[in-house]
């Protein structure tokens, strides 16, 4: 069902997948019956937490990355950045990579938790890297998306925007697909950073998008979640909620499920944007779904379940009344990260 | 006085700040009296004429545009129209430029206070800080000189702030999670103990104590559920002394005197030149945090003012008529039928609350000089624009 990265050391979007499941693939997914361990990592956590092998890592905006041993729940490490971090992180073979309010990107030893480079920009990243072929992109809040080494972080280009970029890319085959604050979504030409495309929407963009087949899905603040086309920017259909998406969407089997600040999930087909399912997941929904199998969670002051097919709710958990965070999902726990800076393994 | 230059003034008994229509209900029920509330500004601080209640005391301009909000959604241009005109009707100067120069030179540092609580439903909408940000270019500052801020960062993400305002513009969260005083000063403080909280103090953000030299507040029109409604004063008051929940534990409220007490500390008082209070959408029931539609009005209005008692005395005002309107009990009563401890209750019931409100502390502030509350010494100016 998702988009798996064509090898190890790809990341291709916000979370690793168009189903945002952090490279783990689509899991089952089943109600959490009791807290297997819980650590508190920093006084708040704004991003995702990822888990590669048997590491969860964190960051938080005590400007830390926290590597944590998944089954105990211990501490392995921990990387002190210059300043706070609103990026979740992406994995690369051997390195993490996460941005910085300081303005940097950095690329950290997963194994070791050393600094293996960081690169500068003028404002702060709050992105998450994306990773094709050797080459990180992300975008800052200088106006800029950015392309380096993800191996050694040296620049092989940079493209400025006419707005703050807060939208994670999503990086194709020959392209890239990113939101900007200026409401337009464009396309870049991933050898060398040129505009082929930009397409307009009625405000600033913070979600991230996901290509589907021949569309790219992406939320706008102007309360629409658009399907451009992937070539040509075209709006091949836009679909209203009831106020501004900050949410990204996440996709599987041709259905698309997005939250909307008006506090509810919004599931669509992707063929032609026809509303499949529409459910109240809480107040305010500002993080990206995740795919499971047959089901989709979302961290939306709680952590809710729902069937793909029906929409129904399949089970509720009050933990983790977080923002901008998304659990991971491996079939037999599920960890999540709470705006408390506490981290939580359910089973 | 010791060398912080506490204030003595500050230390009003809670009688002289029960005034006006609150002291008249307070017949329906017996409410204990505030304690008293030590105020210790920073200390040096120098008091400028441009002050609360500034340039223009007693004086509010009501700026209401057709087509202002549709379907929830705030026009950039009608805002910009509505901005111009606001601000020439309060200074009455021809050229938009010249008014905001009465506020802002080039060399300030300017902090815009936004006010995101009730992010997404109602909060200080991008589109007028976007005017706002513009204005304060043209006036020579620098965009590296402007930041936008509020206490809880979470609330500003809520908000989107950080990608719908220009580049360049600082976004800065005072508090990152719960019990973060690394923003704050800890020698500017108000001091009360209202119901035997461990920590009795407040703390003045640094961001006002020592960041920016002047300040642009951005309130909503919302009522509340503790201070009658939150506008101008409390926007200022709560959005820059934290540890502030305290002062309100079910169903006591304490926020008056408190509110007008921590916007007369400087250099708050000082800083705060400017009010734009954004009543694109009025919340007349379940303020501040509501995020229910039903009790939230797409107004389309903008108040222009220097005196956050006179702009919060019109607030009231409209708040108070749009609850008539609906047939909402007025904020001022205190009738103990009209509580609930059940959250959810309040926020889908008009007639139920979570306090006994107190609206007293816009009197309050009257009372310690920041503006006038008397409705019938308000200049107050109504403007529609196309």
């Amino acid at each position: 069902m998702a988009s798996q990265p064509a090898n190890a050391t790809d990341w291709i979007t916000l979370l690793g997948d168009k189903a945002r499941t952090g490279g783990q693939g689509p899991c089952s997914v089943h109600a959490p019956a009791r807290v297997r361990w819980q650590l508190r990592v920093a006084r708040s956590i704004r991003s995702a937490p990822v888990l590669r092998k048997s590491t969860l890592y964190v960051t938080s905006v005590a400007g830390t990355l926290h590597a944590i041993d998944a089954t105990r729940g211990r501490p392995k490490w921990v990387f002190h950045a210059a300043d706070k971090i609103h990026s979740t992180p992406a994995i690369s073979g051997d390195l993490v990579l996460f941005g910085c309010d300081d303005g940097k990107l950095y690329a950290v030893n997963c194994h070791s938790g050393k600094k293996v480079w960081e690169t500068p920009t003028r404002a702060e990243v709050w992105t998450s890297p994306s990773i094709r072929n050797g080459i990180a992109y992300f975008g800052s809040a200088d106006q800029h998306v950015y392309a380096v080494e993800a191996a050694t972080g040296a620049a092989v280009w940079n493209a400025q925007l006419e707005g703050r970029v807060y939208s994670t890319a999503y990086v194709g085959e020959k392209r890239l697909y990113v939101g900007c604050g200026d409401g337009r979504v464009y396309s870049l030409d991933l050898s060398s950073g040129n505009v082929l495309w930009s397409r307009s929407t009625g405000n600033g963009i913070d979600s991230s998008p996901a290509l589907e087949g021949d569309k790219v899905l992406i939320g706008s603040e102007d309360f629409y979640l658009y399907a451009l086309d992937a070539t040509t920017g075209a709006v091949h259909w836009k679909y209203e909620t009831g106020l501004g998406i900050l949410s990204s969407p996440a996709i599987g089997d041709g259905i698309a499920v997005i939250g909307s600040k008006d506090g509810y999930l919004y599931a669509l087909y992707t063929a032609t944007g026809r509303l499949h399912w529409r459910v109240r997941a809480g107040e305010v929904v500002t993080a990206p779904p995740v795919f499971g199998q047959g089901a989709v969670c979302i961290q939306a002051a709680g952590l809710s379940a729902f069937d793909v097919a029906t929409g129904k709710m399949l089970w509720r958990a009050g933990l983790g009344g977080a923002v901008q965070s998304v659990p991971v999902l491996t079939g037999e726990v599920i960890y999540i990260a709470s705006s408390d800076g506490e981290v939580y393994a359910l089973e | 006085m010791d060398r912080r230059a506490f204030v003595k003034c500050a230390l009003l008994g809670p009688s002289s700040l029960y005034v006006g229509r609150d002291q008249a209900m307070q017949g329906e029920i017996s409410l204990p009296q505030p304690p008293p509330v030590e105020v210790h500004g920073r200390p040096g601080a120098r008091p400028s004429p441009l002050g609360m209640p500034g340039l223009f005391p007693g004086r509010v301009v009501e700026v209401s545009g057709a087509n202002a909000i549709q379907g929830n959604r705030v026009s950039q241009p009608v805002i910009h129209r509505m901005l111009e005109h606001g601000m020439k009707n309060l200074t009455g100067d021809s050229s938009l430029r010249a008014a905001w120069a009465r506020f802002i030179e080039p060399a300030d540092v300017v902090g815009i206070k936004i006010n995101p609580s009730g992010a997404p439903a109602c909060c200080s909408s991008p589109e007028i800080i976007r005017e706002i940000i513009g204005s304060l270019q043209a006036v020579g500052v620098p965009r590296e000189n402007i930041l936008v801020w509020d206490r809880y960062a979470f609330e500003i993400d809520i908000g989107s702030y950080q990608a719908l305002l220009p580049s360049g513009i600082r976004v800065v969260g005072i508090e990152d999670g719960v019990g973060d005083v690394s923003g704050y000063d800890l020698d500017v403080y108000c001091e009360a103990n209202f119901f035997g909280e461990w920590e009795t103090r407040s703390y003045m953000a640094n961001v006002v104590a020592h960041g920016v030299t002047k300040i642009i507040n951005v309130p909503t029109t919302k009522d509340h559920s503790a201070s009658g409604i939150t506008g101008c004063l409390k926007n200022l008051g709560y959005g820059t002394f934290n540890n502030v929940a305290r002062s309100h534990r079910a169903p006591i409220s304490f926020t008056n005197p408190l509110i007008g007490l921590m916007c007369s500390a400087e250099p708050l008082r000082s800083k705060a030149v400017l009010h734009i209070m954004d009543g694109m959408r009025l919340v007349w029931h379940g303020g501040p945090l509501t995020q229910v539609q039903d009790f939230i009005e797409q107004v389309g209005t903008l108040y222009f003012g220097t005196d956050p008692v006179a702009m919060d005395t019109v607030e009231l005002q409209a708040i108070e008529h749009k609850r008539r309107e609906k047939g909402a009990p007025s904020v001022w009563e205190h009738d103990s039928k009209s509580l609930t401890a059940n959250t959810e209750e309040f926020f889908h019931d008009p007639t139920k609350n979570l306090f006994y409100r107190q609206p007293g502390h816009i009197a309050a502030a009257g009372t310690l000089g920041l503006g006038l509350s008397d409705p019938n010494r308000i200049d107050h100016r109504t403007v529609c624009v196309s």
